[in-house]
């Protein structure tokens, strides 16, 4: 079925049409659909579903080319525009121009006192934290695979010793662990005087995200696993002598895409707002390195002279959470038409 | 029941056990020293030992470990003074015994927890039964889409924003503080109205969606039915039948969050400038204040084991097919 799945995805476009027209001799050529296959046809069909796949897939394309679009824009995210010419920021160090300095020049205006320019730093800032929240999600998704199959298919004292990690895990406050154990992490690698290198940085927020990201799913899966294994057609394959590797492979893990894909898609938002929640207080990224959390840190503290500083990462992330969450929900029902909403 | 709160508090005795031990560990055992930061800039090799000789790092960790959960509850004489029975050790910051400074931050996290769940509660129960009530309606899309929008909003973009608007642009609100309620209720209140709306903004969508999606499924159960079939008003099956029966979740949701936020809501103190237990464990990130940190990080874990066995032992009081054992 994941095989499927991909092939459909870039499968001929013509098929919706094929089912309108075909319907009312539909009994006379009954087309074999694989459950791949159906789920992108449900998918097609939800309005909502595809427009917010496509603002997500807007948000990453402008993750991807930041880059590229920052050369067409011709600016960077480090250069000091406002310092290094006369006549943008004031003597307060705010932008003289209304609106937080927004001109043709500055899209979405520059930053106070330092003077960047704000509509490539979103961008990159975009990137960053897109990065790093793919990253854990993968990452966490992998984990959770490996321990809630494990736990569930090979059951005794595997699935208990799990189970008792992954009580264990939620009962730390996650929030706060994230934030304490930051400096930690970094400090095994760097000694408090060095300056602690942005990717040290990168691997620490993945990290301290990914060891307390993991139940939840893990926990899922493994309840999957455990009605699934009672089920005859993995007695069938267990009597006709497939191995274990072969009926979690071939058997088990084909009926569980749905709940990984449905589950890692309503994670990511939400590892997004974490890590951008880290910036903010001061404990994920640092200067200089574009970061969409850091932008809301360094809003709070212009906000009472210059909220449009802030307004731009602030619309950009809501927007950004609406259309992945619905997208969340249309991935959802487009597996599980049964599931109530 | 005693014997499923006595198995319970055992279970949470352990977890907390292992998280003290885990969390302890990863702070003391880092390669670096914590006593080079207490000790300054003129830090000689002599004034080293003597610091760690008062911090107690001189022993092996395993030895500051287990001397750290035994004060706990004896409590210790330190050459600087005493330590009374919860004995947290004392901050390497500003040399504050942990315990009493936890304590005086307490009364800050937990008012703007107890009023912000107020609001969440309130808010969120009531749009999201009228949305279930209105099903298809106009009413309901509205909260729906609404919920859908502001589960979405950060409190560190809209917390700044309501400030800007409320307070600082147009002088609405007063600015964000915290007065104790014994000194003065109304300056009390007024001081955390502000961040109780922005806290609840980000709760209350959760609790709209969960109402909602549960009184649906209730009323679609068959005692429901019955009960609708029977002749008995419908207002009466929605409150006596369907609400009773959508409470489990609720009350689920309702102890996760309060658990974690007792135990500190980090960003909206941030936000607001209010010292209590989260902005306690911020300052001491930023000052590597390391007992001051488990301080908080034991009593926030505390709190969601205590909170989960609370919503556990609720069950059977909303439900009683539900048995503890």
């Amino acid at each position: 079925m994941t095989s499927s799945t991909e092939t459909t995805v870039s499968g001929p476009p013509g098929e919706p049409d094929e089912i309108t027209t075909a319907a009312p001799e539909a009994a006379a050529e009954l087309v074999g659909r694989s459950p791949g296959q159906l789920m992108w046809l449900r998918f097609k069909r939800d309005r909502t579903g595809v427009i917010s796949a496509y603002v997500v897939g807007f948000f990453f394309v402008v993750a991807i080319l930041a880059p590229l679009i920052a050369k067409l824009y011709g600016k960077n995210p480090y250069t000091l525009y406002g310092t290094n010419e006369p006549g943008l920021l004031d003597d307060f160090g705010y932008p003289i121009a209304p609106n937080g300095g927004m001109s043709g020049r500055f899209w979405f205006g520059i930053e106070p006192n330092l003077g960047r320019d704000v509509f490539t730093q979103l961008i990159y800032g975009i990137r960053t934290s897109l990065g790093i929240a793919l990253a854990v999600t993968i990452a966490v998704t992998i984990t959770a695979i490996l321990l809630g199959i494990s736990a569930g298919y090979l059951g005794g004292k595997v699935d208990y010793f799990i189970g008792r990690i992954t009580d264990l895990l939620m009962a730390f406050p996650a929030q706060l662990f994230f934030v304490a154990v930051m400096p930690v992490v970094t400090a095994v690698f760097v000694s408090p005087v060095d300056e602690t290198p942005t990717y040290l940085r990168v691997v620490a927020l993945i990290t301290v995200q990914w060891f307390l990201g993991w139940m939840g799913l893990a926990r899922l899966l493994r309840g999957q696993v455990l009605s699934l294994r009672e089920r005859e057609f993995i007695e069938a394959a267990r009597v006709t002598g497939a191995s274990s590797w072969r009926i979690v492979r071939r058997e088990l893990l084909p009926n569980l895409v749905t709940p990984i894909l449905v589950q890692s898609t309503l994670m990511l938002p939400t590892f997004v707002t974490a890590e951008a929640g880290l910036s903010f207080l001061g404990v994920g990224l640092v200067e200089p390195t574009p970061d969409w959390g850091r932008m809301f840190a360094r809003g709070a503290e212009v906000y009472q002279n210059d909220i449009t500083y802030m307004f731009f990462p602030g619309i950009a992330m809501v927007i950004f959470i609406v259309a992945f969450n619905l997208l969340g929900d249309s991935v959802r029902d487009a597996f599980d038409p049964k599931a109530a909403r | 029941m005693l014997r499923f709160l006595v198995r319970r508090t055992l279970g949470a005795v352990v977890i907390l056990l292992f998280i003290s031990a885990f969390t302890f560990f990863l702070f003391f055992a880092i390669p670096h020293d914590p006593a080079l930061l207490s000790c300054g800039k003129n830090c000689t090799p002599d004034n080293l030992k003597i610091i760690h000789h008062n911090l107690g790092l001189d022993h092996p960790v395993p030895v500051q470990y287990y001397n750290f959960m035994v004060r706990i509850f004896t409590g210790y004489h330190y050459s600087a003074g005493n330590c009374p029975a919860p004995c947290f050790g004392y901050s390497f910051a500003n040399s504050e015994l942990v315990w009493p400074t936890l304590m005086d931050r307490l009364p800050t996290t937990l008012s703007l927890a107890a009023g912000g769940m107020a609001v969440f509660l309130l808010i969120g129960l009531a749009t999201g039964m009228l949305a279930a009530w209105k099903r298809g309606t106009m009413v309901d899309k509205v909260f729906s889409s609404a919920s859908l929008v502001l589960s979405s909003m950060q409190i560190y973009f809209i917390g700044p924003l309501a400030l800007a608007l409320l307070v600082y642009n147009n002088q609405i609100l007063d600015q964000p503080k915290y007065v104790p309620i014994t000194d003065n209720p109304v300056a009390w209140f007024n001081g955390l109205l502000l961040p109780w709306c922005v806290l609840s903004i980000i709760f209350t969508a959760n609790y709209t969606r969960m109402a909602r999606s549960t009184m649906i499924e209730q009323l679609q159960e068959e005692h429901v039915r019955t009960a609708v079939a029977k002749g008995m008003s419908g207002r009466y099956v929605f409150f006596r039948y369907a609400w009773r029966g959508s409470l489990i979740p609720i009350v689920t949701i309702l102890g996760i969050d309060l658990g974690s936020l007792l135990g500190g809501a980090m960003i909206t103190e941030w936000t607001f400038q209010l010292a209590g237990l989260g902005r306690l464990a911020l300052d001491s990130v930023l000052h590597a204040d390391l007992p001051m940190l488990m301080g908080v990080m034991l009593f926030s874990a505390t709190m969601i084991v205590l909170f989960n066995i609370i919503v556990d032992a609720a069950y059977a009081f909303i439900d009683p097919r539900v048995r503890l054992s």
